[in-house]
């Protein structure tokens, strides 16, 4: 053995294994995004109390166009979380041809998925929503929470579409692997799961 | 690299299937919004399946369950406490009403 690779397996020695079993950029995600969780449910809580608490609070909402907007929405989003996962198994069975496919259809989905957000925010702009202005006379309140809870949502899910954009550019010129694959779908996944959120309390909770 | 993903994780045809759960489990959601319940009993109903949807995203599209327990008993309980907490001293804020400066 060389002198230097007696070093590298004293250093090996000294490693402890994961208490998790899984790899730190695993461990990083998860820690990331119980954080984001603590932000979401912070301002879900605001909003949540303040609704509640108003007795005049403004309910615009229609079921047609935007609670069947929503949940359109809700049904790309979480079809985008399935062609996720699609393209983790992909990548497991070393199909990096099928992974790039699933990933593709996820960045579809999920543009999918903020273009309808924008038409909305565009068609309530149109109405004359504003941050700190209600059209229908209610508490200014209405626009504050709703165009920034949707708007800090919003802003995940194009963070999501380019993360993965960049990983699957990486995947493809064989840079990354499918533990970058499952790091960035975990991210998806958290931005599908405070939508679960989002959808009832900012839309079906302001329904006419 | 190895991979990371537990081995005993889902299939795609389960995933399937958990996607349907989660799109009936909305279809719930906005059934319950049009049956005129009072605001305070909607966000309650609201916020039950909305926790049960993310629990399952969790578990199974995270793959939270598949992975060691260590991992679960770290996450999960630290967060529910930092809920529990926020909604325990969030009401706290309403009592500024009462104690408003008069300015005169």
């Amino acid at each position: 053995m060389s002198e230097s690779e007696g070093v590298m397996a004293g250093h090996e020695a000294l490693r402890e294994e994961s208490p998790y079993g899984i790899q730190h950029k695993k461990l990083g995600i998860w820690l990331f995004i119980l954080s984001d969780a603590v932000t979401f449910a912070s301002i879900l809580f605001a909003y949540g109390y303040v609704r509640v608490g108003s007795t005049d609070w403004t309910t615009p909402f229609a079921f047609s166009p935007t609670i069947v907007n929503g949940m359109v929405m809700t049904f790309v989003l979480l079809a985008s979380s399935v062609t996720m996962l699609g393209a983790l198994e992909a990548a497991k069975n070393e199909n990096p041809s099928r992974c790039l496919a699933w990933l593709g259809v996820t960045v579809l989905l999920g543009t999918l998925f903020a273009v309808l957000h924008i038409r909305e925010w565009l068609r309530m702009i149109g109405e004359g929503w504003r941050l700190f202005q209600n059209p229908v006379g209610g508490p200014a309140l209405f626009g504050a929470t709703f165009f920034s809870i949707t708007g800090l949502h919003l802003g995940h899910v194009i963070a999501g579409i380019v993360a993965i954009l960049v990983v699957a550019i990486k995947y493809h010129r064989r840079r990354t692997d499918e533990s970058h694959v499952e790091t960035v779908g975990l991210y998806w996944h958290f931005v599908d799961v405070v939508w679960m959120f989002v959808f009832p309390l900012v839309y079906l909770m302001n329904a006419k | 690299m190895a991979a990371t993903q537990p081995r005993n994780a889902l299939g795609m045809k389960s995933y399937l299937a958990i996607w349907v759960g989660l799109l009936c489990i909305v279809g719930i959601e906005v059934f319950l919004t049009y049956r005129h319940l009072s605001s305070d009993r909607l966000l309650l109903f609201l916020l039950i399946f909305a926790f049960i949807e993310a629990g399952i995203a969790v578990m199974f599209f995270m793959h939270l369950k598949y992975e060691r327990p260590s991992l679960f008993w770290s996450l999960i309980p630290a967060l529910l406490f930092v809920l529990f907490m926020m909604d325990h001293f969030w009401p706290d804020a309403l009592r500024l009403e009462h104690l408003r400066v008069v300015h005169w």
